[in-house]
């Protein structure tokens, strides 16, 4: 990766992390707002804190250079799934849903960023 | 016919129904419980990596015609090397090791009898070079200790005597990491034995470890050269000065890649490597094919001699043999300028290496056979086989290959590969990528951690006292007293080997 393409790519994945770690404190403690939204779902309890736990793994691996790709697809899957259940279930009714969205775009790029760095799909095609 | 699937329909049913299976957990996760959404996230980020597969990336055919089920043969095809190796090939069938060979080093290294059961699995019935016994084997005590001087035969007063036959082959400290070279030179100071430096420039860890060395000069002289490449006179001697090193060795070819010089990956440099020698970082280090002074037979034989003077040790040369005649032509040489290197080391086109050209590494040079046979007789009918010892180089690392060595003219063993396999090699060879899985040629710190120098110090010297054991062991079979009357009488060779074809050229044609 060239500089500029690492400055832009950390500054992603910090930005990221700004967003997804609070995200994972309020689920993972059962914040009103989180429970309610998961009680909508029909995920209470047990949803919250999977996806509580899948956003705080997604936090750690981004931090660190190996595993930011795979943090970053991570983060892709658990974003795509809040896109569902904003589109079908709770509707765009309050910002997390943009938060959603900025997220998807951010870690798809991290991931176009990092492609050569998803070592096991690089070493097999090689 | 029979019937067979037909995986061009199977793909193209997955490539339907990944998306469908999608649209699924979607209906699933609206109407029967949310957690079905898991499965859609999942099967959406397969179909956009298969449209990926098969419209975008244009670099792999397999993926374009059959998407992502065609990612089971590139995923099959990566683990094939650790299948066939555990799996399913057999005991004699790997190359350049099979498992048989392998497990009598790490065997020997351990320190475990060695004795196997039932019979040979080798091939008896026409390919197979063998050792003839003696009706009458001798007692050990009445075998003559080994011990070979070095440098005797130009009345040095600096010869180096060896009391076993065997030396550790060059590996340089780059192609091998730190605690592989640490744990190669502690092991051969605790077996007797020494050890080449391979071209490595200074050999820093090697001395650290106070072994007795043999310093290889490359064609890049690394460690004593000048900017051009050419030799600096007062650098070599000032490392000649040095106690551990004992001998020098000019290489001027290497079995693994005849006709070019040394190659270091540039995955494999470290700073202190690029320090060592000398070069910069970030780009693989290419020895020029041959030594700056050595343009002809005369100015060879004539470095050879300039080697010597400033030296005052045992100076040896390293070749592959290309053309025997040439060969002949470069001893008439040395007999015309009275100038003759204390050893030739014999190196075999089956020699080992980190990184070779695929087209050297298989296709180019004599095999060790055919080779040391050949080197030997020339020298004998030139008259001077009795001024330079011969070593021989070239997968010899069990007993009986080297005994068939010896028997066919050399008066000692160099091997590489025995020795690291003694250090744990699994033959996973990946040499030149810097991953070496048991931290030998690798410089990866991560790697490095599972080789612990004090142990595998001990395997080297145990490895080493098992083949001395083996050899007295054949001496006595053969009812050989002293190891310089081993000769070819001890041999049965089979008519359809590269060693017989060559016996039968030699004799058609005495001047070849």
């Amino acid at each position: 990766m060239k500089p500029t393409q690492q400055i832009v790519s950390w500054v992603l994945q910090l930005g990221i992390i700004a967003l997804l770690a609070p995200a994972a404190y309020y689920k993972l403690t059962g914040h009103n707002e989180s429970t309610a939204l998961f009680t909508t779902l029909g995920m209470e309890p047990g949803g919250r804190y999977i996806i509580g736990f899948l956003e705080a793994t997604a936090c750690a691996l981004l931090l660190t250079p190996n595993s930011a790709v795979h943090g970053a697809i991570l983060t892709l899957g658990i974003m795509i799934g809040a896109i569902i259940a904003h589109l079908s279930k709770i509707w765009f009714d309050s910002m997390f849903a943009y938060f959603s969205i900025a997220l998807v775009i951010a870690s798809s790029i991290v991931i176009y960023l990092r492609r050569k760095q998803i070592k096991s799909i690089a070493r097999m095609l090689n | 016919m029979a019937a067979s699937i037909n995986l061009h329909k199977i793909s193209r049913f997955a490539n339907l129904a990944i998306p469908s299976m999608a649209v699924l957990f979607f209906l699933g996760g609206h109407f029967v419980s949310f957690y079905f959404h898991f499965l859609t996230v999942t099967f959406l980020l397969l179909t956009v990596v298969n449209l990926f597969y098969l419209y975008i990336q244009k670099k792999h055919t397999i993926l374009r015609n059959f998407g992502i089920l065609g990612q089971a043969r590139y995923i099959l095809e990566s683990i094939g090397p650790e299948m066939r190796q555990y799996l399913f090939a057999n005991d004699t069938e790997e190359r350049p090791f099979n498992r048989i060979e392998r497990s009598e080093i790490y065997r020997k290294a351990k320190g475990i009898d060695s004795a196997s059961s039932f019979g040979s699995q080798l091939d008896f019935d026409n390919s197979e070079i063998k050792v003839r016994h003696s009706m009458y084997p001798v007692d050990r005590e009445n075998i003559k200790d080994f011990a070979l001087t070095f440098g005797e035969e130009r009345g040095l007063e600096n010869t180096y005597t060896i009391n076993k036959p065997y030396i550790i082959s060059a590996m340089s400290y780059g192609a091998l990491g730190k605690n592989a070279v640490q744990a190669l030179t502690r092991g051969a100071r605790m077996a007797g034995i020494p050890i080449n430096t391979g071209e490595g420039g200074t050999p820093k860890y090697h001395m650290d470890e106070g072994g007795e060395l043999i310093f290889q000069m490359g064609t890049a002289k690394f460690g004593v050269r000048n900017d051009d490449g050419s030799l600096n006179d007062e650098k070599l001697r000032k490392l000649c000065a040095e106690p551990s090193i004992k001998m020098i060795e000019i290489k001027l070819s290497q079995g693994a890649k005849p006709g070019k010089g040394g190659l270091l990956p540039k995955e494999k440099i470290t700073q202190e490597i690029s320090d060592l020698r000398g070069v910069p970082l970030g780009q693989d280090v290419v020895s020029p094919a041959h030594h700056i002074e050595c343009m002809c037979k005369q100015s060879t034989v004539a470095f050879i001699k300039r080697v010597q003077d400033v030296c005052m040790i045992p100076v040896g040369v390293k070749i592959c043999i290309g053309k025997t005649s040439e060969f002949r032509d470069m001893v008439r040489e040395m007999k015309a300028q009275n100038v003759f290197p204390d050893f030739l080391a014999i190196d075999g086109a089956e020699g080992g290496t980190g990184a070779a050209p695929k087209a050297f590494m298989d296709g180019y040079g004599m095999p060790l056979m055919p080779a040391l046979f050949s080197a030997n007789k020339i020298l004998t009918e030139e008259g001077v086989r009795g001024r330079m010892k011969i070593i021989a180089a070239g997968k010899l690392i069990n007993s009986s290959k080297q005994f068939i060595a010896l028997a066919l003219g050399a008066d000692a063993i160099y091997s590489a590969r025995g020795f690291m396999l003694s250090l744990g090699c699994i033959q996973a060879m990946l040499c030149g990528n810097n991953t070496c899985p048991v931290g030998i040629t690798t410089h990866d710190p991560s790697l490095q951690k599972g080789l612990i120098v004090e142990e595998k110090a001990k395997r080297i010297a145990n490895y080493v006292k098992g083949l001395e054991h083996d050899f007295y062991e054949m001496l006595a079979a053969s009812g050989i007293k002293d190891a310089k009357d081993i000769n070819m009488d001890q041999l049965y060779i089979p008519d359809d080997t590269a060693l017989a074809d060559q016996i039968n050229a030699l004799l058609k044609n005495a001047n070849l």
